[in-house]
């Protein structure tokens, strides 16, 4: 991030970046680097990150492994708890979860969690360690919709527990937002790939190209005796503003132009003069993604101010460490066109009485997702107006057999660290619900016909 | 799971659950403390020295010497034996064997003369614990003849071994002293006498630095401060070696050995074992860090095994000592010259130092382009340059050269030939990698 050599604007003078669009920015941990960073930690009493990660992936436990030369023991611990924990490690908010709550932090600044994390999961791979070994998946068929975080992870969690399990993707690579909504900078794709191996090594099918409720009805996969069912969906479309000129060609969503650029679609054009609307994490990617694709300049525009924005710190100053440009609480009011083309963004303060006028061939919508409607495809579950799933305790819903977890659950805090624990809680609901059922089925047996106690 | 091998090993016919144990020390002084390790998963508990006269005790007594920031490269201090009630010790001990039985519970005793000893001995034997160790070891002792000293004396051995011996029936451990040049022969001592095994070592007596005010050692003690023993990571060089002398030794052979000195990680645990301890004990490392650090043990070394494809942990016990041979056996008749990778080459010219101020000045240093270059016909294969290397596999092991047989006898000039002599495989180690 900030400290990455990767860049190519040192003293805040920028040309092109020297990075890639498909570099990943933070470089690696070398072995020693790595045992001098978990030589940094305190190894708190009670420790305060592994409180933090919502995932459970428990650094406290993995840092102390690496500082005591168990490097593999490290691997267990973040394997056997985070499936993604790859993908973790490289995407979690980690200045809001465990390295906000390191209290090396009280001396100079928190343990590097995340990049250590990848240095563990990087070893793992590189020696081949297997950590995980599924028993024979011999009890009840469960089903997923949707092939993203919340998906991998309950799917591993239960073929860990001898579930099998089928994962249903309508899009043609597997990873939902992990594929297609990340800028590889932050998430190669090929670490993806790594981690959704490891979910399908467990034995977890997945199929993709199908669409649950175009290609297969809910009803059609209960018929082929799945006996449970979670929606893993994700959030499929981005906001917009009704603003003048939102129809012009080149006024765009974060979600297709992040899936354009990452798949390589051979029409994926990042624009000379982009203009992005957020404040997230997202707007990054976007920003990132048009700089890194040789866009010549890039302007975020966000009606907060940069204290107020939502993205993570470090991400924040990457970004600009390449060259972008950041107009803070100002709002788009018109998109100009001339001959039917985007030429100009305006923009007026949302607390003063600024205007702005920006030269842009590219808008990119990135003011927040919400899911596709699935009211149709599943009856009898809620959702709000925005399409989310209104559940119940711990992923369950009102229907007995759909399950929920991840960003389209209304709970989710709609990150991927939160996504992974959604996922292994609606596992473990998932399971419990199966065996009261498995039980009562037993229990109507001919011996007992009124159920046992 | 990963698949992690069983570590439970015998002990004198007690079946442990794995080789690690808390050693005589401050941290095993009371029934919560053995408890707390025994709860973390320790395989057993070596309970503090006890004497029937309690010591005084001076403050400070400890001392953590540091190179650069890291603290506790070794530790120093002046504790004597346990400074409770003698009964509430026993009780103790009685305690942990009643609530732990399958934890091994071995009380440590020191005695002041043969009949304290033996009197000793049989108050211990009375608890039901498992085994009993005879502390001949301890450096700092203010009583003359015990201690330390008495590891030095092979007649106070032999006297001790059998006084105890009259008092028990159990097993008894003579734990050994290093202050001595070579500890075969108290040990041998200890059992002809009629003890078990060994274990070692005890502290070394040692001055860890000293206080620039006021003129004395550390720690200072109201101005003063004395010679007294030093444990921790740098003292574990010290105690492989005599492992391994023991362990080599002909009239040892059979003997049980309890590895002490510097273990901290699963890899030190298991050096001790493969020089032939079939077990280890600690108290530094849980000063520092607390008794967690018996988890990442347990979870480090049965992994390790389970991948080396060790069935049992016995089968890893010594099994390099067959490997560790007189010097004058050493193969010399090859150099493995270092290989620079310049990509990951950051310049620094640390290799170009030390080799020019303490090797064979051959690293050329190009101060233009601030580039080291190896020069083939001067390196003679030392490795300092890897060993100083700050960057992580920036300077390697490369191409191997071998001597060319000698024509012209001693003193003549070497000829170093790529191709080895009779089809000749060199086993290159391992340098800090994980």
């Amino acid at each position: 991030m900030s400290d990455s050599n990767n860049v190519g604007v040192k003293a805040g003078i920028s040309l092109k970046p020297t990075q890639g669009y498909l570099e990943e920015t933070v470089p690696p941990f070398t072995p020693f680097l790595a045992m001098e960073e978990a030589a940094r930690c305190l190894l708190c009493y009670n420790p305060p990150c592994s409180e933090g990660c919502p995932a459970d992936t428990n650094p406290g436990d993995f840092i102390r492994a690496i500082r005591f030369r168990n490097f593999k023991g490290a691997a267990e611990i973040i394997r056997s708890n985070n499936i993604l924990g790859g993908v973790c490690a490289r995407v979690c908010p980690y200045e809001k979860t465990c390295e906000g709550a390191c209290e090396r932090s009280g001396i100079d600044k928190p343990i590097q969690i995340g990049r250590l994390q990848r240095f563990v999961t990087d070893y793992e791979k590189s020696t081949n360690f297997q950590v995980l070994d599924p028993p024979k998946a011999t009890k009840e068929k469960v089903a997923m919709i949707g092939s993203g975080p919340a998906s991998l992870s309950a799917a591993a969690t239960l073929a860990m527990k001898g579930y099998p399990v089928t994962i249903f993707e309508e899009k043609e690579k597997a990873g939902g937002v992990l594929s297609y909504g990340i800028v590889p900078a932050r998430l190669p794709q090929y670490v993806v790939d790594e981690e959704i191996e490891y979910v399908t090594k467990l034995g977890v099918e997945i199929k993709l190209n199908t669409k649950v409720g175009k290609d297969i009805s809910l009803d059609e996969i209960r018929k082929q005796d799945y006996k449970a069912i979670m929606i893993g969906a994700g959030m499929q479309i981005t906001r917009t503003l009704p603003i003048p000129g939102k129809e012009l060609e080149g006024v765009t969503t974060a979600v297709e132009y992040l899936a354009k650029a990452r798949s390589n679609d051979a029409s994926f054009n990042a624009g000379k003069h982009v203009v992005v609307i957020g404040g997230g994490d997202v707007a990054l990617d976007c920003a990132t993604t048009a700089r890194l694709n040789d866009a010549e300049s890039v302007t975020v525009l966000y009606r907060r101010t940069r204290e107020e924005a939502p993205a993570n710190r470090q991400e924040l100053e990457y970004t600009e460490s390449l060259g972008i440009n950041f107009a803070f609480t100002l709002s788009p009011s018109i998109f100009e066109s001339e001959n039917g083309k985007l030429t100009t963004v305006k923009a007026n303060g949302t607390r003063s009485k600024s205007a702005m006028k920006i030269e842009a061939d590219t808008v990119v919508f990135a003011i927040g997702q919400q899911p596709e409607d699935f009211s149709k495809v599943i009856e009898g579950i809620g959702f709000d107006k925005n399409n989310f799933i209104t559940s119940l305790e711990n992923g369950t819903t009102s229907v007995p057999d759909i399950f929920v977890a991840g960003d389209i659950d209304i709970d989710s805090t709609k990150t991927v660290v939160n996504s992974v624990q959604g996922g292994k809680i609606a596992a473990i609901s998932i399971e419990e619900y199966l065996t009261k059922a498995g039980r009562k089925q037993a229990f109507c047996s001919p011996m007992h016909p009124e159920g046992g106690k | 799971m990963a698949k992690h091998a069983d570590l439970s090993i015998d002990f004198l016919g007690f079946k442990c659950e794995n080789p690690f144990f808390l050693s005589s020390s401050p941290v095993s002084g009371t029934y919560e403390m053995c408890a707390k390790f025994l709860e973390a998963g320790g395989g057993g508990v070596f309970y503090k020295t006890l004497t029937t006269t309690i010591p005084e005790e001076c403050s400070p007594r400890f001392d953590v010497p540091r190179k650069e920031a890291t603290p506790f490269i070794s530790f120093k201090n002046m504790e004597q034996t346990s400074d409770k009630p003698y009964q509430d010790n026993l009780d103790a001990m009685r305690k942990l064997k009643e609530n732990y039985p399958n934890k091994l519970i071995i009380g440590s005793i020191m005695g002041m003369d043969e009949d304290n000893w033996e009197e000793m001995a049989r108050d211990y034997t009375a608890l039901g614990i498992d085994m009993l160790e005879l502390n001949f070891s301890c450096p700092q002792m203010t009583y003359e003849g015990m201690g330390s000293d008495v590891g030095a004396s092979v007649e106070l051995i032999d006297k001790y071994v059998k006084a105890a011996r009259r008092g028990s029936h159990l097993p008894l451990i003579a734990k050994m002293t290093p202050n001595i040049e070579k500890m075969e022969i108290p040990a041998i001592a200890a059992i002809k006498a009629g003890a078990q095994a060994i274990s070692t070592i005890n502290t070394i007596k040692a001055i860890s630095g000293m206080d620039f005010d006021h003129y004395t050692a550390l720690p200072v003690v109201n101005g003063k401060s004395s010679i007294s023993g030093l444990s921790g990571k740098a003292t574990k060089p010290i105690a492989l070696r005599f492992i391994t002398n023991m362990a080599q030794d002909k009239e040892l052979q059979g003997i049980p050995l309890s590895g002490i000195g510097g273990i901290e990680t699963w890899e030190d645990a298991a050096e001790f074992i493969m020089t032939g301890a079939s077990n280890v004990q600690f108290t530094t490392s849980v000063m520092q860090y607390g008794y967690r650090i018996v988890e990442d043990m347990i979870s480090g070394l049965s992994i390790y095994l389970a991948e080396k494809g060790f069935e049992k942990l016995e089968d890893f016990v010594g099994i390099a000592l067959k490997n560790i041979i007189p010097a004058d056996d050493i193969e010399r008749d090859f150099k493995i010259l270092p290989k620079i990778d310049y990509d990951k080459c950051v310049n620094c010219g640390r290799c170009y130092i030390s080799c020019f101020d303490a090797a064979h000045q051959a690293i050329d240093w190009d101060n233009e382009n601030r580039k080291p270059t190896i020069d083939e016909k001067k390196c003679v294969g030392c490795q300092l340059c890897l060993q100083v290397c700050p960057v992580y596999d920036c300077i390697t092991p490369g191409k191997i050269l071998f001597k060319e047989e000698d024509q012209f006898g001693k003193g003549s000039k070497t000829i170093w030939k790529e191709e080895a002599p009779n089809k000749h495989d060199i086993i290159v180690g391992k340098y800090d990698k994980p």
